[in-house]
């Protein structure tokens, strides 16, 4: 990937919106109405791809949204003589509220159950505007507002969408890019990782879904406008239905896929006179091939073409002189992280049974053991993934046992998976730079306003994760798609995730599965080199010589139960490790 | 009176809901894939007994088993188009888009080609008028027909066994030389006809409309949610009690409102006990 | 099965892999690993947790893909075969950690394991495991999820006898059950053996492996690091060294 010129874009963007601006000048009144549809439907498509494209949550419903805002918009101006710019400012707060009630099932209901319970509210707000016929008309439907001049014409109220449409662009740009968006795509690809990074996911899901229903409503007080009279009908399931395909052909997680998808979509049946009675069957047509055919939608095919070959010598060599950069400051000495007669059981099998063991800063602790002796466990039960049955977790003086995943992650508490979580779509350096998420300074709203603090945030966050990327020898990649990277280089890849951080604790599951034997030695560098500035590190590994070679204590899990604790070389002369091994 | 009309109309309508329950649940049991098309086969069934019988006037019988063939195909065309090529990365639920495009392809071609206001199903035996009147009791019947043939096809026959083995244990199946790809399109086509059953039996009572199938996608969901996931006995008793919900709000509240109640509870149940009241437990994240 | 005219030298295999390589998505446990089991002969298969025992099997069986090698059994080509194939063969995978369809009796597990036999086959074949392990035969009604963990054990294996193989592949049999059970178990595969099916044994209890086989392949790290044709002879430091160290020792293919 080449870095472009920042005047291209620009330039490409300032090119496009003049030509938008102007299109009223050479279409006749009936293709600028068209337009004006297009445009309506970007403000809620815009909203919608956070949601579906970023966030990965099958919102089907989403023109019960454009319901909601449409007949807030006409009831307001109708019924309380409200000014229509007025009743479309009034739009964003049902919309918030409406995003919000189909956000709470969304924390909550994954895939399929979602996508019925968004389709659902589509049928709900319908119903619910046919029933309520002393507010809505029933179904005899509502005269929309008329906006004053310069909006009245055609051509001004097209002007007044295309300004919403370019301040919706700029706050959904802000959201996608900065670190809202890193977590959002976090979220969807790799939940876990979010969690262990320290993402409070709820919250951002509602935020999202806030903003989107806000976008979404504002869309519906223009699109009455633009049909000028409403009633139930007009927010047929096909239109839902187009929202949704729009995203999906342009390309999940990415911003100017879904807006040709817009496009497209709504011109589509207009080109094409005879398919209007097909249009619906079309989009699903549309949905089916982009699903088997290009999942990635538009956007990934263009992608695809710009490919660059992989560098010939794939991974340089890791500098762990950069570790201090990444880290950014010295780690907090939190004193020591510690289990004390930890148990948990999984159906009746007691994975882990009692177990004592301390992890000491600036110290590496190898855990080794058979399959099932409950490593994993004990590394899970430390990052605070499962709750402990009996037992008590301690960090220095205070008790952490029942705090959860994200607060132990504040508390400095970094770990990797022993299948690596990464999120495959984004680039390498925002697969780290997710790791830094709680160094950032700017809230959900500076962001999507692009207050200046969201762009100190990125430098400082940029300039760090790159640092980490160094570290682990993986920095001529940073603008790479993550997905392209080797296993074993996703393996790294999560080290200097878990280093942008600035963790006291790094807890690494089976790092060097996988690895060759020179990605071993690298591995064993960087670890020194975290020893070394003072991180404590786990180190749950089935690969015992490694361990034995470099860590400072050992301690050798069978059935759940501590079977020995010591140095290496006491472990080594003990024979009963052996037998747990060989299991003689 | 009116208990008595609520009653025979909820378990009437909560019969067909129940039965395309079995339909979502014997294509969740060898592929743990919940498709959209559910309904669809409901409104198949609807839309083409009454071609076959009202406009064709093909004698009842001949009708009633072209009509499942119809949904037997359309499920063999289900597990080929839309979820054999996404099964292989289930965990990134493609198959909720791919059935949903399959879907709403079904749904559009049925008001193209046969019309988007309802039309009526033709009258099939005739025994019986007002709450006896067959469209109430033709699909409890059919229902319990349905889901007696379905015990039997599962306790009783190796195929059906091996249909929950895969389900329990798909890897173990597979390890035991079970053809684990032609159990599945067997299940399928089981369920197409399962669900063109119901729209058949319970086409006088709704009518043979093509917005009937997104309806039953729906309303056919909620026993499967309230039931737990694969639960067949889950599914009868959430379909009864979405019938006679429904049919009390349709009473009290109007048939705007029918809907509204019937998401409400949806979402209540959902959020209250995500695994359903037969449901099997969560799986472990790392 | 059609079995076309052997090398002479190579008589007597009944299970020939070249150069597997095979694993989940990016990650590729195996790389380039060969084998063999003759007729009639017990192969033990270690190796340390994450060797890649338990992919090797699965890739012998067909239950995940190859991403290069072949494999022949009996003389045919069975690189693509899908696990049915296999099993209609005779190559036979009991899988590791008691995977029995709790909801099912015992005697519906029994008979899901000779869905590939002929119908009227069925029946004797069932018997046939029931006399191995009679304790299946008095559960036969039970649900396997109310069996204890050594009894869902014996009831895989038993599934293993149903299969009729010509191979059978047994993954850990012993993991959590008692010594007792451990001995029940092996002595099964023994018997099997003495009537003349090959045995290839995944298992953690180094010493009972090695009372059992003829022969030994240690797996470490995703290649074979000893390949050993005397069980008896086999000095212990040696899979020692294999095991903790993971480095390439004797290993000549014969």
């Amino acid at each position: 990937m080449k870095a472009p010129t920042a005047l291209r874009p620009a330039a490409t963007i300032i090119a496009g919106a003049l030509l938008l601006a102007t299109l009223p000048l050479f279409l006749n009144d009936y293709w600028v109405h068209i337009a004006t549809l297009a445009g309506t439907y970007w403000v809620l498509v815009s909203g919608l791809d956070l949601v579906v494209g970023y966030a990965g949550m099958l919102a089907v419903g989403y023109g019960g949204m454009l319901a909601v805002g449409a007949y807030t918009a006409s009831v307001l101006a109708a019924k309380a003589g409200l000014d229509p710019l007025l009743a479309l400012a009034c739009c964003t707060v049902t919309g918030v509220i409406a995003g919000i009630i189909v956000g709470i099932p969304g924390l909550r209901l994954t895939s399929f159950y979602f996508a019925m319970a968004t389709l659902g509210f589509a049928i709900i707000v319908t119903q619910v505007a046919l029933a309520w016929g002393s507010l809505t008309g029933g179904g005899i439907g509502l005269a929309a507002p008329a906006y004053a001049d310069p909006f009245a014409s055609t051509g001004g109220f097209y002007c007044l969408v295309l300004i919403i449409d370019a301040l919706a662009t700029w706050l959904v740009w802000n959201i996608a890019s900065g670190n809202p968006g890193r977590a959002l795509i976090a979220v969807r690809d790799a939940d876990v990782a979010a969690e262990a990074v320290g993402v409070p996911i709820a919250r951002l899901k509602l935020s999202v879904f806030a903003l989107s229903g806000a976008l979404g409503s504002v869309a519906g007080g223009l699109f009455a406008t633009a049909q000028s009279y409403i009633t139930p009908d007009a927010f047929t399931l096909d239109l839902s239905v187009l929202f949704f395909i729009a995203v999906l052909i342009g390309g999940r997680g990415r911003i100017v896929g879904p807006m040709i998808g817009t496009g497209l979509l709504t011109l589509l049946p207009e080109i094409a006179a005879p398919l209007v009675a097909w249009s619906a069957f079309v989009y699903a047509c549309l949905l089916l091939v982009v699903v088997l055919l290009a999942p990635g939608g538009i956007a990934e095919l263009l992608e695809r073409l710009r490919r660059a070959p992989p560098p010939i010598d794939r991974m340089a060599g890791p500098e762990p002189e950069a570790m201090s950069a990444a880290l950014v400051s010295a780690p907090r000495a939190a004193g020591q992280l510690a289990l004390a007669e930890v148990s948990r059981a999984f159906g009746g099998v007691r994975a882990l049974d009692g177990i004592s063991l301390t992890l000491a800063p600036g110290t590496v602790h190898g855990l080794i053991g058979p399959n099932g002796s409950g490593k994993t466990t004990a590394l899970n039960i430390l990052s605070g993934f499962y709750a402990v049955h009996s037992g008590r977790i301690r960090l220095g003086e205070a008790d952490i046992t029942r705090t959860s995943v994200q607060a132990r992650a504040a508390l400095g508490i970094a770990r990797t998976f022993q299948t690596p979580r990464i999120l495959g779509e984004a680039s390498v350096i925002e697969n780290v730079m997710l790791g830094a998420w709680r160094h950032a300074a700017a809230s959900f709203g500076e962001v999507a306003l692009g207050l200046p603090r969201f762009y100190r945030d990125e430098r400082a966050l940029r300039a760090q994760a790159m640092a980490a990327l160094a570290t682990v020898g993986l920095a001529a990649w940073a603008n790479a798609r993550a997905d392209r990277l080797q296993h074993s280089e996703q393996r790294f890849l999560e080290i200097a995730r878990a280093l942008a951080m600035r963790p006291g604790f790094v807890l690494l599951d089976e790092p060097a599965a996988g690895l060759s034997a020179a990605e071993i030695e690298n591995l064993g560098a960087i670890i020194a080199e975290m020893r070394r500035l003072g991180l404590g590190v786990l180190l749950v590994e089935h690969h015992a010589d490694f361990v034995f070679r470099i860590s400072d204590q050992v301690t050798v899990l069978a059935t759940g139960r501590v079977l020995a604790a010591g140095t290496p070389a006491e472990i080594r002369a003990h024979r009963e490790v052996v037998h747990a091994y060989l299991g003689a | 009176m009116i208990w008595a009309s609520i009653l025979v109309a909820g378990i009437a309508t909560g019969a067909v809901y129940a039965m395309i329950g079995l339909a979502y649940n014997v294509m969740y049991s060898t592929s743990k894939v919940m498709s959209f098309t559910a309904g669809m086969l409901g409104m198949l069934g609807s839309v083409f007994g009454a071609l076959f019988i009202g406009v064709l006037h093909w004698p009842v019988a001949a009708g009633f088993v072209a009509t499942l063939a119809v949904g037997g195909i359309f499920g063999w065309i289900t597990e080929r188009l839309s979820v054999r090529p996404v099964l292989r990365n289930i965990d990134k639920h493609l198959y909720v888009l791919s059935t949903l495009a399959l879907a709403l392809m079904v749904q559009q071609l049925a008001a193209i080609e046969w019309g988007t206001e309802p039309r009526p199903f033709p009258t099939l035996f005739g025994i019986g008028h007002d709450l006896t009147s067959e469209q109430y009791w033709l699909p409890v019947i059919a229902c319990i027909i349905a889901a007696a043939a379905l015990e039997w096809f599962y306790r009783g026959t190796l195929a059906g066994r091996a249909f929950l083995a895969i389900s329990e244990d798909a890897r173990a199946a597979l390890a035991l030389g079970i053809p684990e790809r032609r159990m599945r399109v067997l299940s399928y086509v089981l369920s197409g006809v399962v669900g063109a059953f119901a729209g058949f039996v319970g086409g006088e009572l709704l009518l043979a409309f093509f917005a009937n199938g997104m309806m039953l996608t729906f309303y056919g969901f909620i026993p499967v949610a309230i039931g737990g996931l694969g639960s067949n006995r889950g599914a009868l008793v959430g379909g009864l009690v979405l019938g006679l919900i429904q049919q009390a709000a349709n009473y009290w509240f109007g048939g705007d409102m029918v809907p509204v109640v019937a998401f409400a509870v949806f979402i209540a149940i959902l959020l209250a006990m995500p695994r359903g009241l037969f449901g099997a437990a969560a799986q472990r994240r790392v | 099965m059609p079995i076309s005219a052997p090398e002479p030298a190579k008589r007597e295999t009944l299970l020939v892999a070249r150069g597997i390589v095979a694993g989940y998505g990016k990650l590729s446990v195996l790389e380039g690993v060969d084998i063999e089991v003759r007729a009639g002969e017990a192969v033990a298969l270690l190796g340390p947790n994450g060797a890649g025992k338990s992919t090797l099997l699965s890739a012998l069986s067909g239950i995940i893909a190859k991403s290069a090698g072949s494999v022949h059994f009996a003389g045919a080509d069975v690189t693509r075969a899908t696990p049915q194939q296999a099993v209609r063969a005779g190559l036979v995978h009991v899988l590791e950690g008691h995977h029995v369809f709790g909801p099912l009796s015992v005697h519906d597990n029994l008979l899901l394991a000779a869905f590939n036999a002929p119908p009227g086959e069925r029946a004797a074949r069932i018997e046939e495991a029931y006399e191995a392990f009679p304790e299946m035969a008095e559960r036969r009604h039970l649900r396997a999820s109310a069996l204890s963990g050594g009894q869902q054990q014996m009831l895989v294996v038993a599934q293993g006898i149903v299969r009729r193989p010509r191979l059978l592949m047994l993954d850990e049999p012993s993991a959590g059950l008692s010594p007792v059970l451990v001995d029940r178990v092996l002595a099964v595969a023994a018997a099997m053996r003495a009537r003349g099916v090959s045995i290839l044994l995944v298992e953690q209890l180094v010493e009972k492996a090695l009372g059992l086989a003829d022969r030994v392949y240690v797996l470490a790290r995703g290649r074979m690091a000893l390949v050993s044709e005397s069980a008896a002879g086999l000095a212990p430091a040696a899979i020692e060294r294999a095991y903790l160290g993971g480095e390439a020792l004797a290993g000549v293919q014969p």
